[in-house]
């Protein structure tokens, strides 16, 4: 594990559902009539109790969630035959239009019945919205909810958000803060923020000199830290205890947990600007999609429409473990369940602004020759 | 062949032949076809390639390999060191209390290792338990020792102790009271029948627990994740990394067969000089 997160036992416990959903365990269960049964594959929070409850009880069907680990990894064992195993896919944005739908991994959703859906969402993701459409920008892929910024956090007692955010990444460049942070090792997002340190664009391809720029900064960060861990918890203990500053990689998803227990100078911040298209921050958005499996479950879609419920995303925004915005908070009814508390811990008072300064998240097409810079910076650390 | 096959011994064998092989070989034989495939390969169909191996020796996974070994080893000596005085105490000296202490120290294994560890993140934390105590206390403010590589060596230290004691335990309870009485009524100091009649005698024991921590040492991820803060970075992290997060699924078997395979040599010479009828049978 890896250290103690949730994730990791869900990935553990999650072999066992898969063994007994692939059917090789329980035949019968795999192949029983699909009217009365839902599989979900879902970032944790999907798969809380809080969540499904209600929906078990309202249609009386068997809904079994797994929580994934990563969305290439997600998406690999769909493209190893689990659509079979799979209704709904939870993943962010950038994997349904860029892979999922082109490879036949997943189905379009009525758009009749859910685009209506979206005008009630936050402007910024009216319909049409450009990732839960297709290229041509006729199939509607799936439907967005939980969102939010996602770059680094500080302790506000020690760097003030102005500063964070005047000065983006660059914080972490700065040799008085040698040894005064941790690094988040969400690996896949430490690369994109790297790029970005170096001045890069993550998501567009890269020259050997942007490579060669990326793979320094690489490096630096990595000799810098203080600790590194891919557990939230610890993270924002040491950031609490005064162990470190601020973390490299982190935003409303880690801060989050902190904040509602009260620990307010944790804080996620999105740089002012950056080298994509003058932006530094990224943002990610969830996009659930219907999984293209030849024996759907016919409750699927259902699902979808009762997740949009005001009292039911609150539930997502704020299932166990993190919390964060959903695209449903545009709706009147979905605000009126948050109180003063919940909005502070999603850092609500910036999120518009936050949203404005970041781009949304994309696929890195160097990401295979950067993962083993990285790699190999995170092994020859100078500890 | 057919006689042999309806012997009682060999049908009794039937069962757990077939968990090993679907359980223990089927994977094994996964790992390694999948060490041999194209990297960033999902299927066991490709052509078979040097290349995951060819790019593990030339990059610097040399790094993790060594610290895992040294840590590893560094591990089973301390724990020698500790272990040795309380398992002779239990195995001969503190008679009905050794039960006692057997269940003390049996008891925390109840508990996760990753829960576990997290205590002491919560103890050796700056302004944490200890630091705090102190601070309070007396105004001393203490070192941390958290998110470096001592923190590593206690975490390892801490977790595997019931694994060398025990094995220990049963090495010196082998050792007959008569023969060291013997060899003091023929002179022998407190050190020659330690040298030469309670160590070899309990060797197995002490193989044996050695062997045991210094594998799981070896495949250990966990103390150097939660403790270490990853201050180094162990060979089990790099496999990790190579299934998720690199997707680079034969890169990550090569270096489970890599590790599986100097595990297994290791083994395999220790157990080619002690004899396991030996330490079954003494008694």
């Amino acid at each position: 594990m890896s250290g103690f997160n949730r994730r990791n036992f869900l990935q553990t416990t999650g072999a066992f559902a898969l063994a007994a959903a692939h059917g090789g365990a329980f035949p019968g269960i795999a192949n029983a009539a699909r009217t009365d049964e839902l599989n979900i594959y879902c970032w944790e929070g999907y798969n809380s109790d809080d969540v499904l409850d209600p929906f078990r009880r309202e249609t009386g069907a068997k809904v079994r969630a797994e929580g994934l680990t990563s969305d290439p990894d997600a998406v690999n064992r769909l493209r190893a035959g689990e659509t079979k195993v799979w209704d709904l896919i939870n993943l962010n944005n950038p994997w349904a239009r860029e892979m999922m739908w082109p490879e036949g991994l997943i189905k379009e959703l009525d758009r009749d019945r859910f685009d209506p859906m979206f005008n009630d969402m936050m402007p910024a993701f009216h319909a049409p919205y450009e990732w839960a459409m297709d290229k041509t920008g006729e199939h509607l892929l799936g439907m967005t909810q939980r969102f939010g910024p996602f770059n680094f956090v500080v302790n506000t007692d020690k760097i003030s958000r102005a500063m964070g955010e005047d000065q983006g990444f660059n914080i972490f460049l700065d040799p008085a803060m040698k040894g005064k942070y941790g690094i988040l090792t969400y690996d896949n997002w430490n690369i994109y923020h790297m790029c970005v340190t170096a001045g890069v664009d993550p998501f567009k391809s890269h020259s050997k000199a942007e490579i060669d720029a990326y793979a320094k900064v690489c490096k630096q960060i990595f000799n810098g830290a203080k600790l590194l861990t891919d557990d939230l918890v610890a993270m924002n203990l040491a950031l609490i205890n005064g162990e470190i500053d601020a973390y490299f990689t982190g935003g409303t998803y880690t801060a989050s947990p902190a904040r509602f227990d009260g620990s307010k100078q944790v804080r996620g911040i999105t740089p002012k600007s950056g080298p994509m298209n003058g932006k530094g921050g990224i943002v990610w958005i969830e996009l659930t999609s219907l999984v293209n499996n030849p024996n759907p479950s016919t409750i699927a879609e259902d699902f979808l429409a009762y997740v949009q419920r005001p009292e039911v995303s609150k539930k997502v925004a704020f299932a166990e473990g993190t919390y964060n915005p959903v695209t449903q908070m545009g709706s009147k009814e979905v605000m009126a369940q948050f109180n003063k508390d919940e909005l502070d811990a999603i850092q609500w008072d910036t999120l518009e602004e936050e949203m404005s300064n970041s781009t949304d998240y994309d696929i890195n097409p160097d990401y295979a020759e950067m993962y083993d810079i990285y790699s190999a910076a995170k092994r020859e650390r100078e500890s | 062949m057919i006689r042999w096959l309806m012997q009682p011994g060999v049908r009794a064998a039937v069962p757990i032949s077939i968990l090993l092989l679907l359980g223990f070989i089927g994977p094994l034989l996964m790992v390694t076809g999948y060490s041999f495939m194209p990297p960033r390969t999902f299927s066991l169909t490709g052509t078979p390639t040097l290349a995951n191996f060819i790019s593990i020796i030339s990059d610097s996974y040399y790094i993790s390999f060594l610290w895992s070994v040294g840590l590893a080893a560094i591990t089973v000596l301390i724990l020698l060191v500790i272990c040795y005085p309380v398992s002779y105490g239990m195995a001969k000296m503190f008679g009905p209390w050794a039960n006692l202490v057997t269940m003390i120290i049996a008891v925390p294994l109840l508990v996760s290792e990753n829960i576990r560890l997290f205590g002491w993140v919560l103890f050796l934390l700056k302004n944490g338990i200890a630091d705090g105590s102190l601070q309070y206390l007396f105004g001393i403010h203490l070192p941390s020792i958290l998110y470096k590589v001592p923190a590593i060596i206690l975490g390892l230290v801490y977790v595997y102790l019931p694994f060398m004691l025990f094995p220990l335990v049963i090495g010196l309870s082998m050792v007959p009271n008569a023969v060291k009485e013997a060899a003091f009524d023929l002179g022998a100091s407190r050190f020659q029948v330690f040298r030469e009649i309670e160590v070899p005698l309990a060797m197995p024991g002490i193989l044996i627990g050695s062997l045991l921590v210094f594998v799981l040492a070896l495949g250990s991820l966990a103390e150097s994740k939660i403790l270490g803060g990853q201050a180094v970075i162990m060979i089990a992290d790099d496999i990790e990394s190579a299934f998720t997060f690199a997707q680079n699924w034969p890169k990550g078997a090569m270096l489970s067969l890599l590790l599986i395979s100097s595990s297994g040599c290791l083994i395999f010479f220790l157990f080619k000089r002690i004899d396991l009828d030996r330490i079954i049978g003494r008694r």
